[in-house]
């Protein structure tokens, strides 16, 4: 009977690792086509067939000069875009995770309904609103936009990170004679600092990549996402996967290299921030 | 006269002597103000009005801030805080959803109208629940079916990470996360590339000669993969996969390993005690997992467009297709307030049962 | 990538020097116009690459033209640049004449100027943007090659005295097949309903080409066209075989890819695109079918607010060069608006000297008879057209 049911226990959890393993492959898959074809050397205008393994792609990643300046372009909102949700939204965390007072169940709701309204509710309300008030279309309007969406999103990040943060050690700060603002920035930011860092480059990685939202408010400002959509219509180059590859290996980098410098930090300040 | 200004005065008193509530009511005047101001509830001189009403409110809130001392000052901080993100939040998000209401109520004049006048046109609403009622049936469906099929594949794979990861936990975690850094569109171009009529999945079916099944069960449709309803809910599941795996991981995560032993002594088998046990403690999860994948896939375009065929549109694509090429901006608002809604009823469904906090 | 690009040696740039000059001067006599801004851009573009401090007006005049993608070669850019001292910024972002409306709406409907000089609408989008008072007259006094307009596209319903445009390239939007799959040659629009192909058929979500060519599947003259009412037979044909499945999608450009994979067995088609990938893949063919095809022309179109009209009227002399349109066609294989490219093309030789016999360039007159062109549409009917045609492509 046990012995059995160690067996069946077993297969059991083989199951779960196959079935966990597969859905990582899953996971992967596109991501190698999208990165094995940035080595392809399409005959025609389509890069979706593979034909020869070149280089030339990766030698020349900025010959699609649209292309390049459509990423430039994405970049540039999204550092602004993230600069300005990032300080609004963990100003409403701090808020949120260090005060108690009337109305922050509210607040909650309220931030998470943006997080819940989907994309093409949010793009084109804002586009009629901008259409009413005769509002250019535009650099101003994409940021404007990208901000809406990520306050709600580095708020509810930065609140989650430092949720079990201990305002007491402010506090033991300004006993010990520091003026407030001085125990904040002494004591207090450096430790939610990773916290706001993390949420700061997830926003920005959504910045980048927002589509839905950007169509609707774009005008003629043409982001990287616009224009993909725009080539998908005419001509895929292989530039774009290897742009594409060239902005998921660098995620990839920032990413292990805030897990690494997260884990010290976390080992130096053992017990002052809980996950 | 005079016992009106008294009454003023020790009103104003009693507001100074709690700061909270002047927090909190200056909060949501300026909130208020600003949606007033730029859904244009107010036009021409009262704006004006308004925009000093709102300044008065801040100077007041200083004035109180610096007259009031150290107590005061706490109690007003955290409106403080919130004040500069709420009042863009409701700059750009609550107040075009209200210019979104007006558009959706307004009729064209002619086709190239492009300032629809408000006139109560309930029309708009009888096109979009009518004309674009398969579309909306279609989004729901296959947003149910993705998010079903995320939660097939990402529990497994959560709960792999969560007991079975070990000290590459954050390793594994990150793998599931990375993919989602290339460009959203690109991805789904990918698929593109992967179920083609001559790709790989498409000639392995064909030699292993199994096309009948796939045939049969209506995922392949005259021997091809691509420009299905099965290749849009395909691309939409893939696309929304991690929603589902973090909040079902962070949900197991919380469980204590010891639990799941005990359970298993407990009950006769793995199976029973993972029913029992931790299925249930995993729930949350599954229901933020549940939300967070159904909302952007049923508001989505970008893969019934790229993956789909003339018979596998769904809202989203209809909405971008009104506003963006008709320019029939009042039909596209009405059919975006329609989706609005429904989501939001499922919403509050949802955050009756389950609160708030599990959304992050 | 570069496979159509046509770079000409150096030699060879010079000795056809002589020869543009003479046909510029002799355009210039034709046209009439011998002004001096207009003798200067055409001395400009005699000079080449030599000098950079001929071209006329100076160095600081600047244009931008928006375009189709992959619609202009680099170097007929550059070359303008040079010739002209005009600094050019040159994007590809229109691939959609209905959103790219959408996109310029909002600005233009204010009158507000917006950033390009000179957009690419196909012909029925030029005439909605003249019919809103969005366009502006072109200089026509400073563009003598005008007179290299073909006559065929002189004196258009819409702008009879071509005041507001000028063509830039036409085509043939006809029906293109993979032999391989087909398994046999097509030669009627009724070939694209054929349930044999059931799937496998794609069609244009360029209303015009798409619905026309149905039309006139149906023996009707699409240029007699002019309300809803009488094309809603192509519409219920359509929307007949789009829920028989018949149809696999709605596409732009990307066909091109489809056919090539396999993925279309036959598509509705512009005759350019089927050219240039005939050549990788000898499987795919273009035909006009018996019933006929359309015949459609994208423009160049000055926008209203732009002040850059020195460098509109320099820009659209230079590609209506029969030198540079020649070289222009090399690029983009769609029939030429200016005459005399056909010479220019054989003087070019090699490659480009073929490209001169092909039929679908330079069409012979039993095709031109085939061709049929759609007029103009009211607005309430043309906003019919759009809504059926939507709710047919499923959006």
């Amino acid at each position: 009977m046990s012995t059995a049911f160690s067996k069946r226990q077993k297969a059991g959890q083989r199951l779960v690792n196959v079935a966990a393993g597969a859905a990582l492959l899953y996971i992967f898959i596109p991501i190698f086509v999208i990165v094995l074809f940035s080595f392809n050397e399409p005959k025609g205008k389509y890069n979706i067939k593979w034909q020869n393994f070149t280089l030339d792609n990766w030698a020349n990643p900025f010959v699609e000069k649209e292309l390049t300046s459509a990423l430039w372009v994405s970049l540039r909102i999204a550092l602004i875009a993230t600069i300005v949700s990032t300080i609004l939204g963990t100003l409403i965390a701090m808020s949120l995770s260090r005060y108690k007072f009337k109305a922050s169940g509210a607040v909650n709701l309220f931030l998470v309904l943006p997080l819940t309204a989907p994309e093409i509710v949010l793009g084109s309300s804002l586009a009629t609103l901008f259409l009413n008030r005769s509002v250019d279309f535009g650099y101003a309007t994409i940021i404007i936009a990208h901000v809406m969406f990520q306050i709600s999103f580095v708020a509810v990040t930065v609140r989650a990170r430092i949720r079990g943060f201990d305002w007491t050690l402010e506090q033991a700060a300004q006993d010990l004679g520091a003026t407030p603002s001085r125990a904040f920035w002494k004591v207090t930011f450096p430790l939610i600092l990773p916290g706001i860092m993390a949420a700061a480059l997830l926003s920005f990685a959504l910045s980048v990549d927002d589509f839905i939202i950007t169509f609707f408010n774009a005008g003629s400002l043409v982001t990287f996402p616009l224009q993909i959509f725009g080539a998908s219509r005419v001509k895929i180059s292989p530039q774009i996967n290897v742009l594409a590859s060239m902005l998921l290996f660098t995620s990839v980098a920032l990413m292990a290299g805030a897990m690494i410098l997260g884990r010290r930090r976390e080992r130096r300040h053992t017990g002052t921030l809980s996950k | 006269m005079t016992s009106v200004v008294s009454a003023g005065k020790k009103w104003g008193a009693s507001l100074a002597s709690r700061p909270e509530n002047v927090g909190l009511g200056v909060m949501l005047g300026l909130g208020f103000g600003a949606v007033a101001l730029a859904a244009q509830w107010v036009k021409g001189p009262s704006s004006l009005l308004v925009a000093i009403a709102m300044l008065t409110m801040v100077v007041g809130l200083i004035y109180i801030a610096f007259a009031g001392g150290i107590e005061a000052r706490k109690s007003l901080a955290p409106y403080g805080l919130l004040k500069p993100g709420m009042i863009w939040l409701c700059l750009f998000f609550l107040a075009p959803l209200w210019s979104m209401v007006v558009m959706s109520l307004s009729s064209k004049a002619g086709r190239f109208d492009f300032f629809p006048d408000f006139t109560w046109n309930f029309e708009n609403y009888r096109i979009a629940l009518t004309k674009f009622r398969p579309q909306f049936i279609r989004s729901f469906s296959y947003a149910a079916i993705a998010t079903l099929l995320t939660v097939v594949i990402g529990y497994p794979l959560a709960y792999f990470i969560a007991f079975r990861g070990g000290k590459y936990r954050n390793i594994l975690l990150g793998l599931v996360v990375v993919p989602f850094f290339t460009s959203y569109l690109i991805r789904t171009l990918a698929w593109n590339n992967i179920l083609a009529d001559e790709g790989p999945v498409v000639s392995l079916i064909n030699t292993l000669q199994i096309t009948g099944v796939f045939e049969s069960l209506n995922i392949m449709q005259n021997g091809k993969l691509m420009n299905t309803p099965a290749a849009v809910i395909g691309g939409l599941t893939y696309n929304f996969l991690p929603f589902m795996i973090l909040p079902i991981y962070v949900s197991l995560e919380k469980i204590d390993v010891r639990l799941v032993d005990a359970a298993m002594d407990l009950y006769s088998s793995a199976s029973q005690a993972f029913r029992k046990v931790v299925l249930p403690l995993s729930l949350p999860g599954l229901f933020a997992g549940g939300l967070l994948v159904f909302i952007p896939a049923a508001g989505d375009f970008v893969n019934a467009q790229f993956l789909g065929n003339p018979q596998t549109t769904m809202i989203g694509n209809s909405i971008q297709d009104q506003f963006l090429r008709q320019l029939n901006y009042p039909v596209a608002s009405a059919m975006s307030f329609v989706l609005m809604i429904i989501i939001t009823i499922i919403v509050l469904i949802y955050t009756k049962f389950m609160g708030t906090e599990d959304l992050a | 990538m570069n496979t159509r690009r046509t770079t000409t040696p150096k030699s060879v740039q010079a000795s056809r020097l002589n020869r543009r000059d003479f046909l510029i001067r002799g355009g210039l006599m034709g046209a009439g116009a011998l002004s001096l801004p207009a003798l200067l851009a055409a001395c400009g573009s005699d000079s080449g690459s030599t000098s950079d401090t001929v071209g006329g007006g100076g160095g600081d005049s600047s244009l931008f033209f928006e375009n189709w993608p992959d619609y202009m070669d680099e170097e007929t850019i550059d070359l303008f640049q040079t010739a002209s001292g005009v600094s050019m910024k040159y994007t590809e972002a229109f691939n959609d004449n209905n959103e790219y409306f959408a996109k310029i709406q909002p600005a233009m409907s204010k009158g507000n100027a917006i950033d390009p000089d000179i957009l690419a609408p196909t012909f029925w989008m030029a005439a909605r943007l003249l019919q809103l008072g969005w366009v502006q007259k072109l200089p026509k006094a400073d563009i003598p090659n005008f007179a290299y307009l073909r006559d065929d596209l002189r004196g258009q319903s819409w702008d009879k005295n071509d005041e507001y445009h000028l063509p830039y390239q036409s085509g043939i939007a006809g029906i293109a097949y993979n032999s391989k799959i087909t398994g046999r040659d097509l030669k009627s629009v009724s070939d694209l309903f054929d349930p044999a192909f059931k799937g496998k058929i794609g069609m244009l979500t360029e209303m015009r080409d798409t619905i026309g060519l149905i039309l006139m599947g149906e023996g009707k003259k699409i240029a007699d066209i002019t309300t809803f009412d009488q094309a809603s037979v192509a519409f219920d044909k359509l929307g007949k075989a789009k829920s028989e499945g018949q149809i696999r999608s709605f596409t732009g450009n990307d066909y091109v890819d489809d056919l090539s994979a396999g993925n279309f067995a036959a598509c509705v088609a512009w005759s350019g695109d089927v050219l240039q990938l005939s050549k990788d893949n000898p499987d795919v063919k273009f035909i006009v079918p018996e019933e006929g095809g359309t015949s459609w022309y994208d423009t160049m179109v000055w926008m209203k607010g732009s002040e850059n009209g020195d460098a509109v009227a320099k820009w659209m002399n230079f590609l209506y060069d029969p030198v540079n349109a020649a070289r222009l066609t090399a690029y983009v294989q769609y029939i030429s608006p200016v005459k005399g490219v056909q010479d220019e093309l054989v003087n070019m030789g090699g490659d480009n000297a073929k490209l001169a016999e092909d039929p679908l360039l330079f069409p012979d007159t039993a095709t031109f008879s085939r061709l049929q062109s759609w007029g103009a549409l009211v607005e309430e009917e043309e906003a019919k057209f759009d809504e059926a045609f939507a709710s047919v492509t499923g959006a």
